[in-house]
C-alpha cells in the first residue's frame, strides 16, 4: 500500500502509522495548498464499539522544506486529546449525535495545532473539535454535515479538519501482495507452474469501503513559500518539499494503578511518509523501520534502493518476455537516475516544458510540488505521465493514480527522461493494478477537506 | 522528524502546564518522587562517578520538558557498567553509576 502498514515495527502501532501524504494547489482555492496526512489505516467501519481515534501520546506532524536540505523549515504540529462524557456506559454516544458538542456523543476528541518555523512555536488554534466516526443512520444520522462542522479556521486565514475520512488511495492489494499479480495482466504472470489464471480480469480495490483519519491543512501560500524568488514556475523557490512524521515519547510502562500506559523522555519518529509507496516498495524489510526514524536528509543512504529497485528487476522475472528492454537495462547494471530524480531531488528544468520541481542536490524522500503550477482544469489521475503538470509526482492530489504512475515510472516509461536511446516496452506505458478513482465509491469532495465522507458502520459492516 | 523546537501548545488534557528544562538535579529531585527507582537514585546520587547529557534528539515537544510533572522511567542499558537512561518529562539523561546498579540489583533480586 501507500504506507499502510509497511514496515514491522509501525504495523503494530496504527494509530501512529501514516498511510499517505497528499499536497496540492487548492483547486478552489488556488491561493492556498492543501495538505493531508492520513493515519490509522484499514478501517472497518464498524469497528466499534471502541470506534478509531487520534492517539492523545503521538505527536503528528506536517512538515515543509522551502530550502532543499531535506530537514523541516517549517512544521504543523498537531496533538490530541480524548474526553469521556460519562465513563460509566460502554456506549460510543447514547443518542443521535446532530452536533460537535451533542450531549449524546460520550467519547469525543480535540486537538491543538500549532505552527513551528525556525524553533518559534505558535499555537494557531487549541481545543479543535474533531468530528465522531460515522457509525450509521441513528447515530449520525447526516455525517457530512456534521463533519462539515469540524472545518475550523484558526489562525492566519488557516483551515484544518481532523477526524474520520473514506480512503481515498485505491489499490489492488489482494493481487499486487500475491506475487506482483497484476490482474488486467495475469495471464501472462509466471504463475510459478501453478496455471492459477488464463485470463485478463478487472482489478478489485481493497481499500474500498475501509476509513482512515485524516488531518487535512490548507495554507495562504505565501506561509509556506521561502524569501527566495518564486512564483513562476520556473523559479526554484517555487518548489517545496512536505512529508509527515508520527513521534512518541521513547519510554512506555503500564501503570496498573491508572491502567493505562505512561510515557516519557524524549519524542522518537516512530512513523516517515513523503512519496507513496517509498518504504513500502523500495526499502528492504530489515531496514524499513529504521527509515521510519530517520529525516528525509538522510535518504542518500537509500538511494541504491530507487537507483536499482528490486521490482524493476522482479517485473521481467514474473512476466516473461512482456519487459524485455527493462530486463536488459536491469541487467545492465544502469542506475536509474529518472526514479532518483523523480522520488528524491526532483525533476530539474528542462526535461518536461515548461515544469521543474527541482529542490537541489540533497536526496531526500520528500513529495516536491511547485506551487507556481496552477491546479488543472482537466485533471489526468496520471499526472504528468497524463501530461497533467499539476498531479503527482508534482505534489499529490487525492485522486492520483499512484499505483500506476509508480508501476509504469518503475517499468521505464520514464527513462527516457534521463536517455533519449532507451525506449521503454510497450507494456511498460500500460501495466497498471487495473483501478481508477472511480474505483473509490465515496468518491472525493470538491472542497476542503476534499476526501470522501467516511462509510458508515451501519452500510458497510465489517463482516 | 521532529523539529528542534517546543511546543507551548495550551491545550490542557495533551500539555500539561510546563515547568523549567530538565536538568540533572531535576532529574534526581525527580526521580526521588518515583518510588523504589527514585529512592535508589537519589540515594546513590553522592555516588555518581560521571554522567552524560545526551544530545537532545531534534524534538518538538508538547509533553512537559520537566522531572516531576510525569513518570519517571529509568532503563538501565547495561548492568555490567553501570549506565542507565533516565526518562522524565521530554528529557532523557544518560547516567553510568555502577554502585547504584549494584544496589538496585540486589534490591530486586
Amino acid at each position: 500500500m501507500s504506507s499502510h502498514r509497511e514496515a514491522p515495527e509501525i504495523s503494530k502501532d496504527p494509530v501512529a502509522d501514516s498511510t499517505d501524504v497528499y499536497a496540492f494547489v487548492s483547486p478552489d482555492q488556488p491561493d492556498t495548498v492543501t495538505l493531508i496526512a492520513n493515519y490509522i489505516p484499514l478501517q472497518g467501519p464498524a469497528g466499534g464499539p471502541n470506534f478509531y481515534s487520534f492517539g492523545p501520546d503521538v505527536l503528528y506532524e506536517i512538515h515543509i522544506d522551502v530550502n532543499g536540505d531535506g530537514r523541516p523549515d517549517i512544521t504543523y504540529q498537531f496533538r490530541f486529546s480524548t474526553r469521556l462524557r460519562d465513563p460509566d456506559t460502554f456506549l460510543y454516544n447514547t443518542g443521535p449525535v446532530t452536533s460537535l458538542d451533542s450531549p449524546n456523543w460520550n467519547s469525543r476528541q480535540f486537538y491543538s495545532v500549532t505552527r513551528v518555523e525556525y524553533g518559534k512555536s505558535e499555537v494557531l488554534g487549541s481545543v479543535l473539535a474533531c468530528p465522531p466516526c460515522n457509525i450509521g443512520p441513528l447515530s449520525t444520522p447526516d455525517y457530512a454535515t456534521l463533519a462539515s462542522a469540524a472545518v475550523h479556521a484558526v489562525t492566519g486565514g488557516i483551515k484544518v479538519f481532523a477526524g474520520q475520512r473514506a480512503e481515498g488511495f485505491y489499490v489492488d492489494l489482494g493481487a499486487v501482495f500475491d506475487l506482483a499479480d497484476l490482474r488486467p495482466f495475469e495471464q501472462l504472470h509466471a504463475q510459478y507452474g501453478l496455471d492459477a489464471f488464463t485470463k485478463a480480469a478487472s482489478g478489485v480495490n481493497a481499500t474500498a469501503h475501509l476509513n482512515v483519519h485524516s488531518i487535512a491543512i490548507q495554507v495562504p501560500m505565501s506561509q509556506v513559500l521561502p524569501r527566495a524568488r518564486h512564483g513562476q514556475p520556473g523559479d526554484r523557490g517555487s518548489v517545496i518539499g512536505i512529508w509527515t512524521t508520527a513521534s512518541r515519547q521513547k519510554a512506555r510502562v503500564w501503570d496498573s494503578g491508572d491502567d493505562r500506559y505512561v510515557y516519557s523522555g524524549p519524542w522518537q519518529q516512530v512513523s516517515r511518509l513523503g512519496n507513496p509507496l517509498f518504504n513500502e516498495l523500495l526499502v528492504g524489510l530489515g531496514s524499513k523501520d529504521l527509515w521510519n526514524t530517520l529525516p528525509p536528509a538522510d535518504d542518500k543512504r537509500f538511494a541504491d534502493r530507487v537507483a536499482h529497485p528490486e521490482l524493476a528487476a522482479l517485473l521481467p522475472a514474473l512476466y516473461p518476455g512482456v519487459f524485455p528492454n527493462l530486463e536488459a537495462l536491469v541487467k545492465s547494471g544502469t542506475a536509474r537516475a529518472d526514479l532518483e530524480a523523480i522520488l528524491l531531488t526532483g525533476i530539474p528544468s528542462g526535461i518536461i516544458t515548461g515544469f521543474q520541481n527541482y529542490t537541489g542536490p540533497t536526496q531526500s524522500d520528500v513529495l516536491r510540488l511547485n506551487t507556481a503550477i496552477p491546479p488543472s482544469k482537466v485533471p489526468s489521475q496520471l499526472g504528468l505521465l497524463g501530461g497533467d503538470l499539476a498531479g503527482y509526482p508534482n505534489g499529490r492530489r487525492v485522486f492520483d493514480d499512484v499505483v500506476t504512475i509508480e508501476l509504469r515510472a518503475i517499468a521505464g516509461v520514464t527513462v527516457p527522461l534521463v536517455d533519449k536511446s532507451f525506449t521503454p516496452d510497450g507494456a511498460a506505458s500500460a501495466v497498471t493494478d487495473g483501478l481508477t478513482a472511480a474505483s473509490v465509491p465515496s468518491g472525493y469532495l470538491d472542497s476542503f477537506p476534499y476526501l470522501g465522507v467516511p462509510y458508515s458502520g451501519f452500510t458497510t459492516p465489517s463482516s | 522528524m521532529p523539529s528542534s523546537h517546543t511546543d507551548s501548545s495550551p491545550e490542557p488534557a495533551v500539555s500539561p502546564e510546563r515547568p523549567p528544562r530538565v536538568s540533572r538535579r531535576s532529574v534526581l529531585r525527580g526521580a526521588a518522587g518515583a518510588g523504589a527507582v527514585g529512592l535508589a537514585v537519589a540515594g546513590g546520587a553522592a555516588a555518581v562517578t560521571g554522567f552524560t547529557r545526551q544530545d537532545q534528539p531534534a524534538a518538538p515537544d508538547a509533553a512537559p520538558a520537566v522531572a516531576g510533572a510525569g513518570p519517571v522511567l529509568v532503563y538501565l542499558r547495561d548492568t555490567a557498567t553501570g549506565e542507565m537512561d533516565v526518562f522524565a518529562g521530554t528529557g532523557q539523561t544518560r547516567l553510568r553509576n555502577p554502585a547504584l546498579v549494584r544496589e538496585l540489583l540486589r534490591a530486586i533480586n
